[in-house]
């Protein structure tokens, strides 16, 4: 029996939506199709009430369970010691993470501690005898790259966010009871010490349903807090792009794209945003896109469900006004 | 304090966006490498700002010495620019064979930190703007046993001479965290550090003469199994984009907005606000 693929989460990991544990355990059973092998489904940390359906609804053949005190709070030593565990006694062809905040660093540990192949940003993954093609963005998001991994050990690869559509099978099986494994955590302790935890205030723009983002396009600072007010007219979230953070015109935790956050939003109105392929990696996943912008050639109007060919300080306050009336009738 | 900070040269990802955006992207005949020779090289901008992350410790007062290095042939520029810059020692490392993956260029820089002189503290970019893979750093830190602290915006020194240590302000997506890592440490730049330095015409005059120090793989006493890629690259491609949308016009600005809010109104996109 080939060596089982198996799609890792960890629970503790805030930024996994339930689209992208499906997409994972889509292209994980993919793979295990493929090259003959089981899918398994290893939950790191505390189990999850919805996960014995989702097990089901994706032909998972096995769930294991790891949990551990030290695996709760997300940190990272703890994390890459309990995997290196697991895949020394339960050898594997495959461990495929969603690509997130906590696995874009403990996935190559991972690797690294196995002495292992690691491709991160991965969109595609096919099988062609011994050796995985794996498919990433490179050149962010310009070019994809094939690199081709073969064993011996599980290949670690990283799968980016709204690459692959989430596909339950058709006939849903019933779920297996989760494993529960033992993991010795004892002698591992954290090196690094948290001083200060993060701590969001407010909503954050990865929940949220409509997102308005100004780029260069802006002229100035001082009008984005256009893109602020029609954001809040909307019932909205304001976002930026990556030139407007590195200017200082905005705090990075507005920023949208590879670098910045990863959003899914109904509605992205992109103000004054050229749509550098880095940028649209971080908004691609929007169920309508639609794009403001004085070049009529603009990369974002290839994404965009409508598009204004215009100067967007000049456009936004009439749309401010035009959706305040919308509101008001 | 001795920081050793790893940069890599790539093609200018601005101007790869921009061939990419016109449709004009070019792949070679072994369908793998980009081609077009307009394209300038220089080094990774996050490793630029590694670079920077270093300068500012030693500008804040801790006794730091410098050391930059990086893996590849024909790397006088980028090393010249970070003499320029201030680094106090440039080191170039051929690698075995042009066939090497990350895991190769790894394995190259942690060996050279562990034989010579080590590191207090190992600064990388937290990607590179070619590949964006981002995982020498974790694997530098998993080779040499260093915790890995990633995507930093601000890195300072803590502790004591005796028991040097980092903190470290993480930019994470619930804000910022501030952690604290006792040295040996490997930390990650992210673009959120800032601008980066100019060289001052003095520093940049003085580079000229500069020569790397060049290493070579023989010299760094390596497991030639350990230096065996991992992953293999087999082709790039540009990948094509759709594209349906539907453009709205009219004679002023207000028109055109409303024809758009209608639109979102009538897909349900948006709501009206409820009646007061």
């Amino acid at each position: 029996m080939t060596d089982p693929v198996v799609v890792c989460t960890w629970s503790a990991v805030r930024d996994q939506p339930w689209e992208e544990t499906e997409a994972a355990l889509t292209l994980g059973r993919t793979v295990s199709g493929a090259c003959g092998a089981e899918l398994h489904w290893l939950v790191v940390g505390p189990s999850l009430d919805e996960g014995p359906e989702i097990a089901g609804r994706h032909g998972v053949a096995r769930v294991d369970r790891i949990d551990d005190p030290k695996l709760e709070d997300g940190r990272p030593d703890a994390f890459v010691e309990a995997l290196a565990q697991y895949c020394a006694s339960h050898p594997c062809r495959l461990l495929l993470f969603n690509q997130n905040f906590a696995t874009r660093l403990v996935a190559p540990r991972v690797a690294g501690r196995l002495g292992v192949g690691v491709v991160m940003n991965g969109t595609d993954i096919e099988v062609d005898g011994d050796r995985l093609d794996v498919t990433a963005a490179a050149y962010g998001g310009d070019t994809r790259v094939v690199y081709g991994l073969e064993g011996p050990g599980p290949c670690v690869v990283a799968l980016l966010a709204n690459a692959v559509a989430p596909e339950p099978t058709e006939d849903a099986g019933t779920a297996p009871a989760a494993t529960e494994l033992e993991v010795d955590l004892s002698g591992v302790e954290e090196r690094i010490r948290v001083l200060e935890a993060a701590h969001t205030e407010g909503p954050r723009l990865e929940d949220a349903e409509i997102i308005v983002s100004g780029g260069r396009g802006l002229g100035s600072p001082e009008n984005f807090k256009l893109i602020e007010e029609l954001a809040d007219v909307l019932g909205g979230m304001a976002g930026a792009s990556r030139p407007l953070v590195d200017e200082g015109w905005i705090d990075s935790s507005r920023q949208v794209g590879l670098t910045g956050k990863i959003t899914r939003p109904a509605l992205y109105l992109a103000a004054g945003i050229s749509g550098a392929t880095q940028h649209m990696v971080g908004c691609s996943a929007a169920k309508t896109i639609v794009a403001i912008n004085t070049d009529p050639d603009a990369a974002i109007f290839r994404h965009a469900r409508y598009g204004i060919v215009g100067d967007c300080t000049e456009l936004l306050p009439e749309l401010i006004r035009a959706a305040s009336e919308a509101g008001d009738s | 304090m001795r920081i050793v900070v790893c940069i890599k040269e790539v093609l200018d990802p601005d101007a790869v966006n921009a061939y990419a955006l016109a449709g004009r992207l070019e792949i070679g005949d072994d369908d793998k490498t980009l081609t077009q020779t307009t394209i300038p090289r220089l080094m990774n901008g996050f490793d630029e700002q590694a670079i920077e992350a270093a300068l500012r410790m030693r500008d804040a007062g801790t006794d730091a010495t410098i050391c930059v290095v990086s893996v590849g042939s024909d790397l006088t520029v980028p090393l010249r620019h970070a003499m320029a810059l201030g680094a106090d020692e440039v080191v170039a490392i051929e690698p075995p064979s042009s066939t090497g993956d990350y895991h190769t260029v790894a394995a190259l820089l942690a060996a050279y930190i562990r034989s010579h002189g080590g590191a207090d503290l190992v600064l990388c970019g937290r990607q590179a703007s070619d590949d964006d893979q981002g995982v020498v750093p974790a694997l530098i830190g998993e080779s040499l046993g260093m915790p890995v602290v990633a995507i930093a915006r601000d890195v300072e020194a803590a502790g004591s001479a005796e028991a040097p240590a980092v903190r470290v302000t993480r930019v994470t997506p619930d804000g910022d965290e501030i952690v604290e890592a006792t040295c040996p440490a490997v930390v990650t730049i992210s673009n959120e550090l800032g601008e980066p330095r100019y060289p001052t015409m003095p520093m940049k005059m003085a580079a000229r003469r500069v020569k790397p120090t060049d290493v070579s793989a023989t010299d760094l006493s390596l497991d030639p199994q350990a230096l065996e890629p991992r992953v293999v690259m087999t082709r790039q491609f540009v990948p094509t984009v759709k594209g349906d949308c539907e453009f709205i016009s009219g004679d002023e600005p207000a028109d055109v907005a409303d024809r758009l809010v209608r639109r979102l109104l009538e897909d349900n996109i948006v709501r009206g606000r409820s009646p007061r």
